[in-house]
């Protein structure tokens, strides 16, 4: 915790990162406080009025089911950010320790998990997804985070292991292996950071990821059950009206860019920050 | 050199026999077979029902139904499929081409485009062309491809007219066109496709680019070829860019497999006769020779990746080759 | 550096000039139409097809290949009036239990061969063996015998005397030819090059298939009148959105189920050249109410066993308005099990209307009352809750289903709807792991087929609606010679007021056809099986019309 808290003044400082800071601060207070104050983002009040443009009275119009707009994207974004959140940080902290370790220690460790990462990857990720959730009947949302976070890291790995393979014979490495650090020391300390790169663009990438792919699976019946409102969900549910009421679809489609955006912009002023610390 | 290719066969089979195992018992393990949602209100009798299950082995125990299996890819024969009545080989080499053709120019979109664009972005770093890309590129990132997809062919299809709003050539050209003519026409259907994903997945090929560039940029040997004197464009596009192609290179490898199936929705918008769709609907319909076909070629480029990328990389640093 | 922007708009203007179309072949007036359709066909041969009974296949086989006798425009399947000549020019009853049947003479396979009975028995043969086909094979289990009389008289045999023995014998198997696949076994002919280029006797023949398109060509002087429209070409576009864009550029000229959205009805019709054209479909979707208890399959469901409860469900929703706000006004609320398609439905009342006030009487006299005050009713401390099951890949089911819940709701009826991935719903559906279920049957022509639903030992019968009367009703309509209608009228009354299930909707399938074909006729088991007989106006005739025949 200590670490974040000194990592917040660093983006701060950085206009970029203030930038990406206040715009995930809109989406996140948008998703916590808004909903109390917002029509139920549930109930149907009347089909006679589905699909309606943006009024004053919905500021982002109606979709299909007549419910407000603004309502779901609001409270979609509870749905969205937590599952994004979690599962990006598992499947970015297991790919980066199972990268450093194959990179690292090389020869039979890295032969054995390469092969496996290899044999995952070979299984395109949608339909792994489609499979497992398909075991359980209804998924629980921590399950649901599981298993995206634990199919999502298998890339990560493969990046982490090359920058790790770049590095290990670097001079700083091998005058840390002189002065006796142990394994790990050289891994945490010395290895990692240096690829912090590929990991801050797979974390932020994944984020981006992660949200559309609770979309996909949700419009097959294994994401977030309907009613409760996710922003991919939303855009998948006004697929049939995309032409015809466009609303429906944008603005939860700009939800998820801001949301990316801002993250990406984060990840950008902390990239920086741990340059100007390693140098 | 003869230990490293035997190395990589050993790789190479390992790699097959994890995937296909985990897809083929991950697939018997999901609720719903092949033949579970038949009759429906047709009078199909126990019996029928049983007499189905023996004839697509079925009925044998899975580790028997494995053997099977892999019996039949040793032997080149990959089953036939149970919801088209086809030969799961004729199926996948009816589509192959159209996944090539599509995956080929993406991949060669993005990572041509892509790595100069990141690239580019890192030297302008924090201004304005680099912060005007990045959104531009990850607001295309944020958004479903289908999404994208039906806008550019409702655009550019149905208001302009410029170009085919969906499959991979006009039917009505016989084989007897000329070559040239049916070239063009299929390239006319390629564009917004390929337009599509590469659109939506550029940004991860600049974002990778941009920041192992700006890693590269901050180390001590490129200040030290600056000192030399050497010409700055020769510093960046020599020194600099050189080391940051490794985690590129990477991605590249893990690109190609989705060539097949990373385009799913795509695929189904502009009705490209892919193997992306075909796939989908194996898994939905738990045709298990279809879907293990279609893993067996998913390997086979996954094996290709990962050679593609360790070639590249002894070529680009000898101190690779060692590991 | 510079150039590059240069060259790329130098090669995008080549590409985009490039247009194929606009150039006009001059030629007479051939005809050609370019039908989309959702699926790739790939073994387009009767008998042969996926046990999946995929109706891609079926459409084009529909085609390619005759049947003894054509289902007539009623639809009517019950005795012999209902047909029409096809490979048969004629056919006689011998007695109760035996058809003849008088071949075409002038019938000819499209490699040149003559059509004989031969072929119908081999056809036959193969058709009936369970092992070969056990889905068709199924269904032509009435059929006792089947023999050549001759080269062009064949003579089925039945078990039994009952209403749809013509129906059983000329539609489920059409023939095929013997002299191509004698001697295969079902593994070598679906691995075969006839598969890949089957050789029907019907009015249209294989000119070529790719994944993305069927072309087929008219058959010279095709014995039963040379079909108006010489080429045929099916291109596949499985997505809705590609469909209707292929109307809209009129890369097409016709396509299938391009409403909902209703949206599309305006963006076809500003394109001037499109007619829409309605037809009932053979599918159907209702909610069922499971009759025993999930939890103890043996014991009756606690809640819904008792049928006042069921019909203050039914009763309790605006079914005609759920049913619109998703399919528009041309679908139907249907009555009892009966879809639009099936000939009976011409004879079945209109469906109950929404009526709350009775609903909530018929709730209260089972004693269900909100006694706590959480909106929820109640029955001796036990809420009026209930899991509703929906598949996920049906928008329209999820749709419905989260409007159903909605105006239960308003009831105090609490339905947890779970929508499941097409495969876990079906495993439940089969279960019964349910206690509503949002179902759908996509219905052959024949009313025979309810019974797999609907009656006590019915294999489709997953939530154990049970009743003898109903049961022997069904029994006597299929077995009569010639009074069937009343009395499938009076089983599906039955079935109606015992509500086993709320039938929920009945879509009307429609079609955009272009205006600039004649005598347009579509068919619900089967959409261009009548295509033959369709023509280009005079003097409307386009580009692609002119190209000669492939």
């Amino acid at each position: 915790m200590s670490g974040a808290g000194r990592l917040f003044p660093v983006v701060w400082r950085r206009l970029p990162g203030r930038i990406g800071l206040l715009g995930l601060a809109l989406v996140v207070l948008a998703a916590v406080v808004a909903p109390p104050f917002l029509p139920s983002p549930i109930e149907q009040p009347d089909i006679e009025h589905a699909d309606q443009s943006p009024s004053a009275a919905h500021p982002m119009g109606t979709d299909p089911l007549s419910r407000d707009v603004l309502a779901r994207v609001a409270s979609g974004g509870r749905v969205s950010l937590a599952v994004a959140a979690l599962a990006v940080a598992l499947s970015v902290t297991l790919g980066a320790l199972v990268g450093v370790a194959a990179g690292y220690y090389g020869g039979a460790v890295d032969a054995v998990m390469m092969r496996l990462v290899d044999g995952a990857l070979a299984i395109p990720r949608l339909f792994l997804l489609l499979l497992l959730l398909a075991l359980w009947e209804r998924i629980p949302i921590t399950a649901f985070v599981l298993i995206v976070g634990a199919t999502g890291w298998f890339g990560t790995s493969r990046l982490v292991r090359a920058e790790v393979l770049r590095l290990r014979e670097a001079d700083y490495v091998q005058a840390a292996r002189a002065l006796g650090s142990g394994a790990g020391r050289i891994m945490f300390r010395h290895l990692l950071p240096n690829a912090a790169g590929p990991l801050l663009v797979a974390a932020t990438l994944g984020v981006g990821e992660v949200i559309l792919l609770e979309a996909g699976l949700s419009f097959l019946g294994l994401g977030i059950q309907p009613p409760t409102p996710s922003w991919g969900g939303m855009i998948y549910d006004a697929r049939e009206v995309l032409v015809t009421a466009p609303w429906a679809s944008v603005f939860p489609a700009l939800a998820i860019t801001l949301t990316v955006l801002s993250v990406n912009l984060i990840g950008d002023a902390l990239r920086d920050a741990l340059d100007t610390r390693g140098a | 050199m003869r230990r490293w290719l035997l190395a990589r066969s050993a790789h190479a089979l390992l790699t097959l026999l994890v995937s296909v195992c985990v897809l083929f018992f991950l697939m018997r393990a999901a609720p719903g077979d092949p033949l579970s949602r038949l009759g429906g209100d047709r009078p199909i009798s126990a019996a029928q029902i049983r007499n189905l299950r023996a004839r697509y082995g079925l009925d044998q125990p899975v580790t028997r139904q494995f053997a099977a299996f892999a019996g039949g890819v040793a032997r080149g024969d990959l089953g036939t499929s149970i919801q088209y009545s086809r030969p799961v080989s004729q199926l996948i080499a009816e589509r192959l081409p159209a996944t090539l053709l599509l995956g080929g120019t993406v991949l060669l979109l993005n990572f041509t485009l892509g790595i100069w664009l990141g690239a580019w972005q890192a030297i302008r770093r924090g201004r304005l062309a680099d912060r005007a890309l990045e959104v531009t590129s990850l607001a295309f990132y944020s958004v479903p491809s289908f999404w994208l997809a039906i806008l550019l062919a409702t655009v550019a299809s149905i208001h302009w007219h410029l170009l085919p709003p969906a499959g991979m050539r006009d039917p009505l050209l016989g084989p007897d066109a000329a070559w040239s003519v049916r070239a063009v026409d299929v390239l006319r259907h390629l564009v917004l496709p390929a337009l599509t994903l590469s659109l939506v997945s550029i940004a991860a090929t600049m974002r990778y680019q941009r920041a192992a560039m700006i890693e590269a940029l901050g180390e001590p040997f490129v200040q030290t070829a600056r000192a030399k004197g050497i010409s700055e464009r020769r510093v960046l596009w020599h020194h600099a860019w050189r080391n940051a192609l490794f985690p590129v290179i990477t991605l590249f490898g893990l690109w190609l497999p989705v060539l097949v199936t990373g385009s799913v929705f795509v695929e189904a918008v502009f009705a490209w006769p892919g193997l992306g769709g075909l796939a989908a609907s194996a898994v939905g319909s738990r045709d298990y020779p279809l879907l293990m076909g279609t893993a067996v070629l998913v390997s086979v480029l996954v094996i290709l990746g990962g050679l593609i990328a360790d070639i590249a990389y002894a070529v680009l640093d000898p101190r690779v080759r060692q590991a | 550096m510079q150039r590059t922007p240069f060259l790329v708009s130098v090669a995008l203007a080549a590409l985009l000039g490039c247009s194929t179309r606009g150039a006009d072949g001059g030629g007479a007036v051939a005809g050609t139409a370019v039908i989309v359709v959702g699926e790739q066909a790939t073994t387009p041969v009767p008998v042969l097809q996926s046990v999946k009974g995929r109706s891609a296949d079926a459409e084009v086989a529909d085609l390619l290949f005759l049947r003894l006798a054509q289902l007539g425009p009623g639809g009517r399947t019950s005795g012999e009036d209902g047909f029409v000549p096809a490979l048969a020019s004629s056919w006689s009853r011998r007695d109760s239990v035996t058809l003849v049947f008088e071949l075409d003479p002038r019938a000819r396979w499209q490699d040149g061969v003559p059509v004989t009975a031969r072929d119908v028995v081999f056809t036959f043969e193969r058709a009936r063996d369970t092992t070969f086909t056990p889905t068709i094979a199924g269904l032509l289990h009435h059929i006792r015998s089947v023999t050549a009389d001759g080269d062009h008289r064949v003579v089925i045999g039945f078990d039994q005397p009952y209403a749809e023995q013509f129906y059983d014998a000329v539609f489920h198997a059409p023939p095929l030819p013997e002299h191509l696949l004698r001697g295969m076994t079902q593994e070598q002919m679906l691995a075969s090059e006839y598969v890949k280029h089957p050789v029907g006797d019907g009015p249209y023949r294989w000119v070529r298939s790719t994944p993305d398109a069927i072309t087929l060509a008219a058959v010279d002087s095709f014995f039963l009148g040379e079909p108006g429209i010489q080429r045929v070409v099916l291109r596949v576009a499985g997505d809705p959105d590609a469909r209707l864009n292929l109307l809209l550029t009129g890369d097409a000229d016709a396509a299938a189920a391009v409403v909902p959205p209703e949206a599309n009805r305006d963006r076809l019709a500003a394109t001037g050249a499109f007619d829409l054209v309605a037809v009932p479909s053979t599918t159907m979707g209702y909610i069922l109410f499971n009759q025993r208890d999930p939890a103890h399959p043996a014991r009756p469901h606690p809640i819904l066993q008792d049928s006042a409860v069921r019909r203050a469900l039914v009763l309790a929703l605006d079914r005609a308005s759920i049913v619109r706000a998703v399919f528009g006004p041309d679908a139907r609320v249907p009555y009892g099990p009966v879809s639009p398609a099936l000939w009976i439905a011409r004879l079945t009342p209109a469906p109950e209307a929404q009526d709350t006030a009775a609903a909530r009487a018929l709730l209260a006299g089972a004693g269900w009352r909100d006694t706590n005050g959480d909106g929820t009713l109640d029955r001796g401390g036990r809420p009026l809750r209930l899991e509703f099951i929906v598949p996920s890949p049906s928008k329209a089911r999820t749709q419905i289903a989260l409007q159903v819940q909605e105006q239960l709701r308003r009831m105090g009826i609490k339905l947890d709807v779970m929508v499941l991935e097409p495969n876990v719903w079906n495993t439940r559906h089969n279960a019964g792991q349910f206690d509503l279920d949002f179902a759908s049957a996509t219905q052959d022509p024949t009313p025979a087929g309810l019974t797999q639903s609907w009656s006590c030992a019915g294999g489709s019968n997953v939530a154990h609606y049970c009743d003898p009367t109903v049961d022997s009703l069904m029994q006597a309509a299929i077995l009569t010679r010639d009074s069937a209608a009343p009395i499938w009228l009076a089983a599906v009354r039955r079935i109606e007021r015992d509500t086993p299930a709320a039938f929920m909707y009945a879509p009307v399938g429609v079609y955009a056809v272009s205006k600039r074909y004649a005598s347009v006729d579509i068919r619900a088991e089967s959409p261009w099986i009548e295509l033959p007989h369709w023509s280009v106006k005079p003097g409307q005739a386009i580009a692609r019309d002119r190209v000669t025949a492939p």
